[in-house]
């Protein structure tokens, strides 16, 4: 595997009115193409970059440009009743278009063929409260070959929606793209905002933001440290986890006025009390202490975790996999360890090599413990000064920000203050594309093990 | 597993906030009471997520924490449309998943009632409508009841399904 290869970030056209530009972002710098209008065409380049094809589908689907050398050309936003030749993110397509229901186009999903290969088709909504996407097997008795993710069911029009609003508009929408990882969401806002005032944020305002970051990512954790047990049948970690998760949700409230933190960053910072804070915190770091110490006693669990869902580091990288699930093999990538407040206090990225369940497990576990080091530096650092959007802007920013689920890219083309071009790559969107990796050598009674190790967000890939 | 239970017997009951136990303890009873009545002392919920920004949905996984623990109710969240007795639904009813949603709907066996949650459905949350949204949910479903609130928080809801199981009292499937 090419270690020096590239990592493709983002892939997205914007609509110039004479003819499309395709924006092509690696971590190494932004390429941008023109595409005329009369014949959309461009080249893909799924085949070297595999997370490009969702990006590249998705692309035909909001601007119907046609990928040459494309492998996969289906359609992906657009399932089987969208009306035809319908492209929303073109500019003289109306949002209040009511769209009318078309013949019914069946979807071919990816499947192997072979002597008593079966399919089996799990969604769009599933056993249990959980987000509705589909996933398509194809099995050999319990052994799972292959496992196509189909999504986009939550399709909301976000991107569309908020062109030719103000940032302070689009702030409450920003915030409920993906409720798990709002704070993150409303963070990137900020930091567009900033940028196009050519300002950054003080150290007041960066730490408070952060500190209420690192609890989303609290809350997040201690989540999946209950979940991911409870579908190996050890329920009890669910009911310890998910009591720490609810206590984090109080203490946001406390902090924010709300469990999720809805709004907190654009709004007046509420009176807190930062003792009682760092009282919490170091009861919490008991907690994930105590947790940690019974949970390794549990061979049964580890039996279940252990070289379970293996995604190999080449696969991470060749995926441009992002948050725990690359770290969980062996991908040092987190967004914090460019963040000087992270730096300057302590941050260390967590990882582990083995890439399965357990690796991903342990990666939770680890960075619970560090966001709460993180948050007792943070505490003293706080400011109340309150953060206002700005009514400027012309250009295009961009900005990056660690969520409770990996690397959050947001772009924004900005015209005389409002939205020209709103462009969000939530992390689970490539790290989606990844998880079927995941699935060759394992039986499908850990599909759901495995997939609520990697925690992805249907809300945030789907928009 | 002797970790646990040293810890299980050196903490024994935890109540945090009092104020809070003690309603709880009011709803709970009364949540009991109307479940017993209407649903002969068992309620199962089909919940659906429509287009949610998932918090709806991690807010009605929290009933089951410790804290809240509905399930001791009587009220357990179902797997499949047809052991359910009612769709609680939430999200902005998306263009991609207003056909599966009539799908489960129709799974349901009568009487059944569809619970809205969240503002999503209502159109209330700060989303504008665009050509992928189909809420109202109204214009599509049946609704007995509307837990506001974005999300509600667990409490929330429980009182929700109080004030529907109330509603019944009244209101026929
Ligand atoms: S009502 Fe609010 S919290 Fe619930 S799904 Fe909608 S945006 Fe999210």
């Amino acid at each position: 595997m090419n270690e020096s290869k590239k990592r493709l970030i983002a892939r997205y056209a914007v609509d110039r009115g004479e003819d499309f530009e395709l924006i092509t972002r690696f971590d190494d710098g932004t390429i941008r193409e023109r595409v005329s209008k009369e014949d959309p065409r461009a080249a893909s380049i799924m085949p070297r970059y595999p997370a490009a094809i969702w990006f590249e589908r998705k692309i035909r689907d909001d601007f119907g440009i046609r990928f040459e050398g494309a492998f996969d050309q289906r359609p992906l936003l657009h399932h089987e009743r969208w009306p035809r030749d319908l492209h929303p993110m073109r500019r003289d397509f109306d949002v209040h278009t009511v769209l009318e229901l078309s013949d019914y186009r069946p979807y071919r999903y990816e499947a192997i063929g072979g002597d008593g290969v079966f399919e089996v088709a799990v969604g769009p909504i599933h056993a249990g409260i959980i987000e509705p996407g589909h996933f398509q097997f194809s099995q050999a008795g319990e052994d799972m070959l292959h496992q196509e993710v189909r999504h986009f069911y939550k399709y909301r029009g976000i991107e569309k929606m908020l062109e030719g609003k103000t940032l302070a508009e689009a702030a409450p929408v920003v915030a409920r793209i993906s409720g798990n990882e709002s704070v993150a969401a409303q963070i990137a806002l900020a930091r567009i905002a900033e940028a196009a005032a050519g300002e950054e944020a003080e150290t007041g305002i960066a730490a408070r933001r952060a500190l209420l970051l690192e609890s989303e990512r609290l809350a997040h954790h201690w989540t999946d440290l209950g979940f991911i047990p409870n579908d190996a049948g050890f329920a009890a970690a669910l009911a310890y986890a998910s009591a720490r998760a609810e206590e984090v949700r109080r203490w946001m409230a406390e902090l924010t006025g709300h469990r999720f933190a809805f709004d907190a960053i654009a709004s007046k910072p509420r009176p807190w009390n930062p003792d009682q804070i760092l009282r919490r915190i170091a009861g919490m770091r008991e907690a994930i202490d105590w947790f940690e110490n019974w949970i390794v006693g549990i061979p049964s669990l580890w039996d279940r975790m252990d070289t379970t869902g293996i995604l190999p580091r080449s696969d991470a990288l060749r995926y441009g996999c992002v948050g725990v699930v690359a770290r969980a093999s062996g991908v040092a990538l987190d967004v914090r360890a460019s963040e000087a407040l992270y730096t300057h206090n302590g941050f260390a990225i967590q990882s582990e090599e083995s890439g399965d369940v357990a690796a991903r497990f342990k990666v939770r576990i680890a960075e619970l413990r560090h966001s709460l080091e993180l948050m007792e530096r943070f505490v003293p650092l706080c400011s109340e000064a309150p953060f206002v959007f700005t009514e400027k802007g012309e250009g295009a920013f961009e900005s990056f920000v660690e969520s409770s689920l990996g690397e959050l890219y947001l772009a924004v083309e900005m015209e005389e203050g409002r939205i020209r071009r709103f462009f969000f790559r939530d992390p689970s969107f490539v790290n989606w594309q990844a998880l079927h990796r995941m699935m060759p050598g394992n039986i499908i009674a850990d599909f759901p093990l495995i997939n609520k190790s990697c925690d992805l967000s249907y809300a945030g890939n789907d928009l | 597993m002797l970790t646990y239970w040293q810890k299980r017997f050196r903490t024994g009951v935890l109540t945090e906030r009092p104020e809070f136990d003690e309603r709880m303890k009011v709803l709970r009873k009364r949540l009991k009471k109307g479940i017993a009545k209407h649903f002969a002392g068992s309620l199962a919920i089909r919940m659906v997520d429509s287009g949610s920004c998932n918090a709806c949905e991690a807010e009605c996984n929290a009933l089951s924490n410790p804290y809240y623990d509905l399930e001791r109710l009587g009220i357990r969240f179902v797997a499949s449309p047809r052991h359910a007795d009612v769709m609680l639904l939430s999200g902005v009813l998306t263009f991609n998943m207003l056909p599966h949603v009539l799908d489960a709907w129709e799974q349901i066996p009568e009487p059944k009632w569809c619970i809205t949650l969240g503002d999503c459905p209502v159109m209330e949350a700060p989303f504008t409508r665009t050509f992928a949204i189909e809420a109202p949910a109204a214009e599509h479903l049946p609704i007995t009841h509307h837990i506001p609130g974005c999300p509600p928080s667990p409490d929330r809801i429980i009182e929700g399904l109080l004030e529907f199981l109330e509603k019944l009292d009244t209101v026929k499937s």
